[in-house]
């Protein structure tokens, strides 16, 4: 009755009739129990999308496992289908992360894969193709940056504006071929689709991303980008600097997996590669990225996501085979599954009003 | 009078302009924009269908929602219409309230479940664009819907008259409902203070879903004119691919936020709809291929908001060169800050 609970002491007042006035202690007590909340919640939103990925890793066992599919090709198809999308995913992570938008992502893939090919098939030389693909890639993700910087325009507009040139662009050098399409040498794709390969590529392109984003200014300074670009502005970051160095990581990422997609696919058209942009942002998101950029940003979402995708298209592929309208049906498991780790994920960031 | 003639200059500079430069090209080409009986109603139908996806995507996005959604609405509401006229019958009539009736419903449950997840809606509609594409392709096992066999279903897409009517329509009604509305009056209270106008009593939820609904109902309109006007719904469309016909809207809805500033912005869509037809029958005057095309509308796009992003900037150099050495009368205003990059994307 007359401890030093503050709680007890406030009722004390109030059966006084006087009004309630928490002591000292108790706010501190409320402000601890509010904080301890706040920091149950965050952890639960930082584990959500490791959660949906183990999750998503049992049940694609489970269902690989009762319907006697191959679990040596199944794991092979779903790294085939993971890789790409987690390289470019994760130089996309620089943009994002400062609060900017890549849309032509996707096209811009396309169009340094023809460049690989169209290299290729003048050399015959892998290395000139790789080079030329990163080159492509880059110059495109620069041309961007570039303009938004200069011009003052919004990134995503600009982004908007690139996928359309980038369409044209692919379609005027399918055109150069005479055909509908860009075809390189099927055996020596082969050649060098291997699995080996896409990890070497895969693992040193991530490791330089983790390396620049958690170790190095860079990092730091676009995470502060996207969390408050006044106080950036205000400690002297060059937001034009950063912003073409973010969108020339970025760049490195699309030559790379547009390298991996021309030996993936050798037969290229103006059609290829057309779900990857969304893929990405999909794929980030799904690992946990938050697509409003800031401190929050984790580099390692793009891999969680990229592979939680190909586990859920896997085991929906297994799930659903045969059925008419499989596909559909796998769609919007998809679509439902991605909204709840979203949610899960947001969940301890709930604001007053509605999210912008 | 001075300010009528300037409102009536800004309000119809782009479009007299855009039609005097295009015709002007085509005749060079010894073209005609208008050389075929059908040259109207396309203009009408490009018009009527980029209006009201300018209007669809204008109305989230003023109030910072993006909406990817906005193809996977319309595919998805013209797919449960075409079914249910063919299967169930009722004729165009039936088509036309169902596939409008079901965008309106799409786009409510895509407000509610935005309101309800509290996410992003970038993210919300990316979940969404995925729901609809799958719907649509469940309900017909992944193939097309062909319905060139029933006239009076591909009559309203190819009708002059009632894709004028339409327009008129549309713009009548998104003008009443948030320009002239307690509704409205919410909707622009939340656009310019969200926190103040929500601590005001605005029931911020219900503005929202609401919202969406309009531009369901409005992709709805969309999906039936596109449908009608093609005799076929490829509803087979998965993997985002429906998303395409949201960046058809986004030089309408720049243009639309330009000439909103001398007269009102509905109006403004329509006119930089009307604009982009004018563009895009010049395209065919002029025989570009679609690659072609593509550059130029690209190029137009960014030569447009380098113009809007500059515009202080460049008459701020303007007053300093007509000034030359002299010092001006009043503090110059400093050039914008960048916007380019970071959080402004």
């Amino acid at each position: 009755m007359h401890d030093l609970n503050g709680t007890t002491v406030a009722q004390d007042d109030a059966v006084a009739g006087t009004p309630a006035t928490p002591t000292k202690a108790a706010i501190a007590k409320e402000d601890a129990a509010a904080a301890a909340k706040a920091r149950r919640g965050k952890l639960f939103a930082d584990l959500a999308p490791l959660i949906g990925l183990a999750v998503l890793a049992v049940a694609f066992v489970l269902a690989g496992t009762s319907a006697g599919t191959n679990m040596g090709y199944a794991v092979e198809t779903l790294v085939n289908q993971s890789v790409i999308v987690i390289i470019i995913a994760t130089g996309a992570i620089f943009i994002f992360a400062m609060g900017s938008f890549d849309i032509s992502l996707g096209a811009s893939t396309l169009v340094a894969a023809m460049v690989a090919g169209l290299v290729h098939n003048a050399t015959g030389n892998l290395w000139l193709m790789l080079g030329a693909s990163v080159l492509a890639a880059v110059t495109a993700s620069l041309i961007s940056a570039t303009l938004a910087a200069v011009f003052n325009l919004p990134v995503f507009v600009t982004t908007v504006a690139m996928l359309s040139v980038l369409g044209a662009v692919a379609a005027a050098l399918v055109q150069t071929t005479g055909g509908a399409q860009i075809r390189i040498d099927r055996s020596f794709a082969r050649e060098y689709d291997t699995l080996t390969v896409k990890i070497i590529v895969a693992v040193a392109f991530l490791a330089l991303c983790v390396f620049l984003f958690n170790y190095t200014r860079l990092g730091r300074v676009e995470k502060l980008m996207g969390g408050n670009p006044v106080t950036a502005r205000l400690t002297g970051v060059s937001m034009k600097l950063t912003a073409i160095a973010a969108f020339a990581i970025a760049g490195l990422g699309v030559g790379l997996g547009a390298f991996l997609t021309a030996l993936r696919t050798p037969t290229l058209t103006v059609t290829s590669a057309s779900d990857i942009g969304m893929n990405i942002l999909v794929a980030m998101v799904f690992g946990g990225m938050v697509i409003s950029g800031g401190p929050r940003s984790r580099i390692y979402a793009a891999i969680i996501g990229g592979i939680s995708m190909a586990l859920l298209n896997q085991t929906m592929s297994i799930m659903l085979q045969g059925m008419a309208g499989g596909a559909g049906i796998a769609q919007m498991v998809r679509a439902v599954l991605f909204l709840a780790v979203v949610w899960l994920a947001a969940s301890g960031f709930r604001t007053k009003v509605l999210p912008r | 009078m001075g300010s009528f003639m300037r409102r009536a200059t800004g309000t119809l500079i782009i479009p007299v302009g855009v039609f005097a430069v295009v015709w002007a090209l085509a005749a060079i080409d010894g073209a005609s924009l208008f050389s075929s009986s059908d040259s109207l109603m396309i203009l009408a139908r490009t018009t009527a269908v980029t209006m009201l996806t300018t209007m669809a995507l204008a109305i989230n996005l003023n109030s910072g929602r993006f909406d990817f959604s906005l193809g996977a609405m319309a595919l998805a509401s013209s797919t449960i219409g075409a079914t249910i006229a063919i299967n169930v019958g009722g004729g165009f009539p039936a088509m036309a309230a169902v596939t409008l009736a079901a965008g309106a419903l799409l786009g409510a449950f895509s407000g509610l479940l935005y309101v309800t997840l509290r996410i992003s809606p970038l993210v919300s509609s990316l979940g969404v664009t995925l729901l609809f594409e799958g719907l649509a392709f469940t309900i017909t096992g992944g193939g097309n819907i062909s319905f060139t066999q029933y006239p009076e279903l591909v009559a309203f897409g190819k009708n002059l008259t009632a894709l004028v009517i339409v327009i008129v329509l549309a713009l009548v009604g998104v003008y009443t409902v948030f320009d002239r509305s307690r509704f409205g009056s919410d909707y622009r209270a939340l656009i310019t203070g969200q926190h103040a106008a929500v601590s005001a009593g605005v029931k911020e939820k219900g503005n929202a879903i609401a919202t969406y609904a309009v531009s369901g109902g409005l992709m709805g309109v969309v999906g039936l004119i596109q449908a009608s006007g093609k005799g076929l719904i490829e509803a087979g469309s998965i993997n985002f691919s429906t998303i395409g016909i949201m960046f058809t809207a986004f030089l309408p809805m720049f243009v639309g936020g330009y000439i909103g500033r001398y007269s009102n912005d509905k109006l403004g869509y329509l006119l930089g709809a009307l604009s982009m037809s004018v563009i895009g029958l010049g395209y065919s005057a002029l025989r570009l291929t679609s690659a072609q095309q593509s550059l130029i509308t690209a190029f137009l796009l960014v030569a447009f908001l380098i113009f809007l992003s500059n515009e202080e900037r460049a008459k701020h150099w303007w007053r300093r060169a007509r000034l030359g050495n002299r010092p001006p009368s009043g503090p110059a205003a400093p050039p914008r800050e960048t916007a380019g990059v970071g959080a402004s994307a």
